[in-house]
């Protein structure tokens, strides 16, 4: 957020984008592992409220505390987080019998932010959970890594498209309304139609030409806004340019920068090392997908895109 | 070409700006398909992202590629040797600009190639297309070449691999196929 100034030294990263079932906390759980494995003390946080399983992907079946206690009890976060049977790697579980997400309150979930930006570790890894409510993209937004997950199939770019085009709207809207500039925005977008208007980058483009102030508190706060794209579960190369196709209409639709970071492949192993308790990128660490991860990982951290087969 | 102008280019093909000539090709290849087809990532923005739109898109792509081939032609490729020995013996070396007097046709693209040591089934896998078709692009047999907006594409791809500027080759070329096709 905005006002949030950085005393941290560690990280936040979200993994997100929309759809359920896309490999969103399978791949929390092997970018949280890879990191640990490189040394970093990694805290894992379970945000999936009413879906929560990360803690699964580690061979725990009945998390002893979880995020319940910080909504119904008042529970400070940093003594929620339980130790696993892996180096380096913490996890804050999720709330199994779930509150409702819009049980939320305003407050209790700028209190949650805080605490999360505070957690002791050089690397927080937060799960969401499916869909685009206002909690999981507000949750997203606070990271400084903001990670996508989609498949190769029309629902989930469908999905993708919509939950990278309302975190940015809510981006924008916050930013708008923290500077006092919210109804002019709301006004013109009411009137859309008069000012020739078809779609959110058409508003943040009109906005910034006719107010210039707009544009440069726009173009500062947005600066930080990069997605990164990663596409599960693909199985051959068609599958793999998908990514750089989503990428490019993404950038051109939205304007914003994307990352087209990585593509991990499908494997039976995934599932496997679930019912196995032990963590994918520890079992697994010959197969195809486990390099990918780790490819995956060095190219957010370089900020390159990941390399496309040739000759298609 | 001024250094920011060759970035925008660079970026319209989404391309880092160390890009090299194949990077360049390959990109505005992907891209020239996505944009020009009807691609199920495409499809779920609809009238959001409408048909006006996608012109321009392609408009700049077409552009950025011909852009940066330009910029491109200035650097040393594969074939440059060539321009220097074998097509414009007396002179070459003073006067590298004589490259663009190269002669356009099948024979003498094949002429090239071969001194560049180049083989058909290269520029066959690299661009997907088959080695029987490159043959006959050489051997001007018109009749067993495609549709011009389709011949266009080949004669283009075939002159980037080679390092040649393709404007001209795709010119000459299609003058004489269009000849061609007017007597049939
Ligand atoms: N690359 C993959 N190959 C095979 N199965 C996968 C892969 N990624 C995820 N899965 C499986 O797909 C299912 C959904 O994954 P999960 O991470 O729970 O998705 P989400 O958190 O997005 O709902 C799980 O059963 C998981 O084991
Ligand atoms: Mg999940």
């Amino acid at each position: 957020m905005a006002q949030t100034t950085k005393v941290r030294e560690g990280e936040i990263w979200a993994v997100g984008g929309g759809k359920g079932g896309t490999g969103k906390t399978f791949i929390t759980s092997s970018v949280g592992t890879y990191l640990a494995k490189k040394g970093k003390n990694v805290v894992l946080v379970d945000m999936d409220i009413g879906g929560a399983n990360l803690h699964s992907f580690f061979g725990i079946s009945r998390p002893q505390k979880s995020l319940t206690s910080f909504f119904e009890k008042g529970a400070s976060l940093s003594d929620l987080v339980v130790k696993t049977d892996f180096d380096n790697i913490a996890l804050i579980t999720g709330d199994i019998h779930s509150i409702a997400s819009d049980k939320i309150t305003f407050s209790q979930k700028l209190k949650l932010f805080r605490q999360i930006m505070k957690l002791n570790a050089q690397n927080v890894v937060i799960d969401l959970s499916a869909g685009s409510h206002n909690n999981t993209l507000d949750t997203f937004l606070i990271a400084d890594r903001m990670i996508v997950v989609l498949v190769p199939e029309v629902i989930a770019i469908e999905n993708v498209y919509h939950f990278i085009k309302n975190s940015l709207f809510r981006k924008v809207k916050k930013t708008l309304k923290e500077y006092g500039f919210k109804e002019i925005a709301q006004h013109i977008w009411d009137h859309r139609q008069n000012y020739g208007i078809n779609n959110l980058k058409e508003l943040i483009d009109y906005l910034k030409d006719s107010f210039s102030y707009i544009g440069t508190i726009l173009d500062h706060e947005l600066a930080s806004f990069k997605i990164h794209l990663v596409l599960n579960m693909v199985r051959n190369n068609n599958d793999i340019l998908l990514g750089a196709s989503i990428k490019s209409v993404m950038m051109k639709y939205l304007g914003v920068p994307i990352q087209y970071s990585g593509y991990i492949e499908y494997n039976d192993a995934v599932w496997k090392s679930v019912r196995e308790g032990r963590p994918f990128m520890l079992n697994y660490m010959a197969t195809g997908c486990a390099k990918q991860i780790e490819i995956f990982v060095e190219n957010m951290i370089k900020g390159k895109d990941v390399s496309l087969p040739v000759g298609f | 070409m001024v250094k920011d102008e060759l970035k925008k280019y660079f970026e319209m093909l989404e391309l880092p700006p160390d890009a090299s000539l194949r990077d360049i090709h390959n990109s505005y290849l992907r891209l020239k398909k996505l944009y020009a087809g009807d691609s199920i990532v495409l499809a779920p923005l609809g009238e959001e992202f409408p048909e006006k739109k996608r012109k321009k898109v392609l408009d700049e792509i077409e552009e950025a590629h011909l852009k940066l081939l330009a910029a491109k032609k200035d650097e040393p490729s594969r074939t440059a040797f060539l321009f220097e020995d074998a097509l414009s013996p007396e002179k070459a070396s003073s006067q590298p600009e004589k490259a663009v007097d190269l002669p356009t046709t099948g024979p003498s693209l094949r002429k090239i190639r071969e001194k560049a040591g180049v083989d058909l089934s290269e520029i066959s896998k690299e661009f997907k297309v088959r080695i029987e078709l490159l043959k006959s692009l050489e051997e001007e047999r018109f009749e067993a070449l495609p549709e011009a907006i389709y011949l266009k594409v080949h004669l283009k791809n075939y002159a980037v691999f080679l390092g040649l500027n393709p404007a001209k080759i795709i010119d000459e070329y299609l003058q004489r196929y269009q000849a061609w096709k007017k007597k049939k």
